[in-house]
């Protein structure tokens, strides 16, 4: 029989076994390397020129074995790798304008998903009449949706002149982005969330005499987990069953963005330098139309070809150099906190 | 687009109310592939005080999507609420299968949630009712659900029946219903507006959804007295049998002294709904 300390030691093996080898593979070709630097001094000119070719092909597997393939195995792994994310977005400043660019955020994380394989649904969403979305609420399920989206919440600012605008002043409108991890019903992690003791489960308005008096649908619901404030509304749905359920997603969604949240600052706080990125309220990234760019703020990266982004795959590019971001951060923590 | 949603909203004096339910009446509309038109039509027939349930065809009910068709009374979230909770206080097994019966079942909803909500099997629920109309939706809702009827004595499913009869009756329960007494339970939410309240009731309730489903006499507790009646007849409850009625917002402590009186019951218990009324008198014998 494995105890547990067994089996956490067998988890810890298993997940090295990759660094072992690339480590394994390191030395291999650093011997290799030594014995090919003596060939140089061979008598033999033939011989000598081909020591030179191999020391240069020995020399860029080493530049990449300590460049890119270690450091992507020293960062711990994720453990939200598995979650789904929902997303909220809602129009900021800038009116109508404001709705039609989240309309069209929207098409592109859903082009996101669709590449990446995710399944997206829109499950809550307020259509304007001018064509805009005033907010909406929508899934990512499928490995790594969190993990990918996470990097999104915060303020995306568009510069351009409206449809609308007859004088072609350019205008500047603000989308607001909060992502949260996902936690499926079936998951183990929700239990760990909270007690069902603690939330408070309500309707929403008063109904007269109510039962047979009054048929008016009444389906919204609100939750109040009263340890940590948290409280959700939902009334989208005709079904008060649907609305609790949606309601219920949300909390153990919020619930689990707290933990990560808290999480992050126990950690932050065991170091020096501050890990940027939880502020949602920070303008993250412009979309300036005018100038055909897109910019992101927290990791100064400037994209031409503004149509790529939002009409073709350039989101990616932004979505990658972020997580590589947050790896090189992860890593510098590490070798800080082994100083 | 926006002055129907206008209109919609000054009928209904709610703004937030009337956005949703143009909401809900675009999905249904894309859901069913209709033609975008018919909104116009959707709209004129809800500011004509007619509700949203008969518009659209359906009321959700618990995880069921139960068809709604005038004048059958619409499912109340009152309903669902005491019938959830009704499910959640015992459960029933395959091995111990109950018998239940619903009096005046309208769209047969309470029934039908508890069979759905229980374990295939475990329950054989009758349900009766005086309309022809309310029994055809119960019994297409029942297959809506996919419900087996107990004719074809399934043993591994719920089973659900129907029978016209009307409780007031002297002659009541009828003969199908006697065939499958004695119960473990009895559902009702019986008519209970009394005279001066129907007056007051809104157009959408007054003026569409059936009279015989709403009224309950003069002072509303006719039919409580009838189900009173019923219970105090040999072999209609068993020996462990319970009561469970909704009742109006202001009559729960009366019909709890009703069914006391009968001497039928060791205990009676009062549930509240999510709007702070008292909503349903259970009794235990």
């Amino acid at each position: 029989m494995s105890t547990p300390e067994d089996i956490v030691r067998l988890k810890q093996l298993k997940e090295s076994e990759l660094l072992d080898e690339a480590w394994t593979h390191w030395k291999a070709n650093r011997e290799q390397l030594d014995e090919t630097v003596a060939l140089l001094e061979d008598p033999d000119p033939t011989m000598r020129s081909l020591a030179v070719e191999e020391i240069d092909s020995l020399s860029t597997n080493l530049a990449e074995l300590v460049q890119t393939t270690i450091p992507a195995l020293l960062v711990p792994p994720s453990k939200t790798s598995h979650l789904g994310a929902l997303m909220e977005l809602k129009s900021g400043v800038g009116g109508s304008e404001a709705s039609l660019f989240l309309a069209e955020l929207l098409r592109m994380y859903q082009r996101l998903a669709n590449n990446s394989r995710w399944h997206a649904s829109v499950v809550g969403k307020n259509d304007l009449e001018n064509g805009g979305i005033k907010d909406a609420v929508v899934e990512f399920k499928g490995e790594g949706a969190y993990d990918s989206l996470r990097w999104e919440s915060g303020v995306h600012r568009v510069q351009r002149v409206p449809a609308t605008e007859t004088s072609g002043r350019t205008h500047t409108s603000t989308v607001a982005i909060v992502v949260l991890p996902l936690i499926e019903e079936t998951d183990s992690q929700q239990d760990e969330l909270f007690n069902m003791e603690d939330v408070k489960l309500e309707v929403m308005r008063a109904r007269g005499a109510g039962g047979q008096h009054v048929n008016k649908t009444e389906s919204a619901v609100r939750l109040t987990h009263i340890p940590s404030g948290v409280t959700v509304s939902m009334q989208d749905e005709r079904s008060q069953h649907q609305n609790r359920r949606r309601a219920f997603q949300v909390l153990r969604s919020r619930l689990m963005d707290l933990k990560l949240t808290r999480e992050m600052e126990e950690r932050r706080s065991t170091r020096r330098n501050l890990v940027k990125g939880a502020d949602r309220s920070e303008k993250i990234r412009t979309y300036n139309f005018a100038q055909d760019r897109v910019t992101d703020h927290r990791i100064g990266l400037t994209m031409k070809n503004l149509t790529s982004v939002m009409e073709g795959d350039g989101i990616e590019l932004f979505i990658d150099a972020l997580k590589q971001d947050n790896a090189e951060s992860a890593m510098e923590a590490m070798l800080e906190e082994s100083d | 687009m926006s002055s129907l949603l206008a209109s919609l909203a000054k009928s209904l004096r709610s703004q937030s109310q009337a956005a949703r339910e143009f909401k809900w009446m675009q999905q249904h509309i894309s859901q069913h592939k209709h033609s975008p038109d018919i909104i116009h039509e959707y709209v004129r027939r809800r500011t004509a005080g007619e509700p949203l349930q008969y518009i659209l065809g359906t009321q959700p009910f618990g995880p069921l999507n139960l068809l709604a068709r005038p004048p059958v009374l619409i499912p109340r979230p009152e309903t669902e609420h005491w019938v959830c909770k009704l499910a959640e206080s015992f459960t029933p097994t395959a091995q111990k299968p109950i018998s239940l019966l619903d009096l005046g079942t309208g769209s047969g909803c309470i029934p039908l949630l508890l069979c759905n909500l229980w374990p295939q099997g475990s329950v054989k629920a009758h349900a009766v009712d005086i309309s022809p109309h309310a029994l055809k939706l119960a019994t297409d809702n029942a297959q809506l659900c996919g419900m087996q009827s107990s004719q074809q004595d399934h043993q591994t499913q719920n089973t659900f029946s129907t029978s016209m009869a009307n409780f007031l009756a002297e002659t009541f329960p009828d003969t199908a219903t006697r065939s499958n007494a004695p119960f473990d339970i009895i559902t009702s939410n019986p008519p209970y507006i009394p005279w001066n309240e129907y007056l007051e009731l809104p157009r959408s309730v007054q003026d569409f959804e059936d009279p015989r489903a709403l009224f309950g006499g003069p002072s509303g507790f006719n039919f409580y007295h009838a189900i009173a009646r019923l219970i105090s007849k040999e072999d209609i409850l068993k020996p462990s049998g319970i009561v469970v009625l909704e009742v109006g917002h202001d009559q729960a402590k009366k019909v709890e002294s009703l069914m006391l009186e009968t001497g039928r019951f060791r205990r009676t218990e009062i549930w509240s709904d999510p709007w702070e009324k008292q909503r349903t008198v259970v009794a235990h014998m």
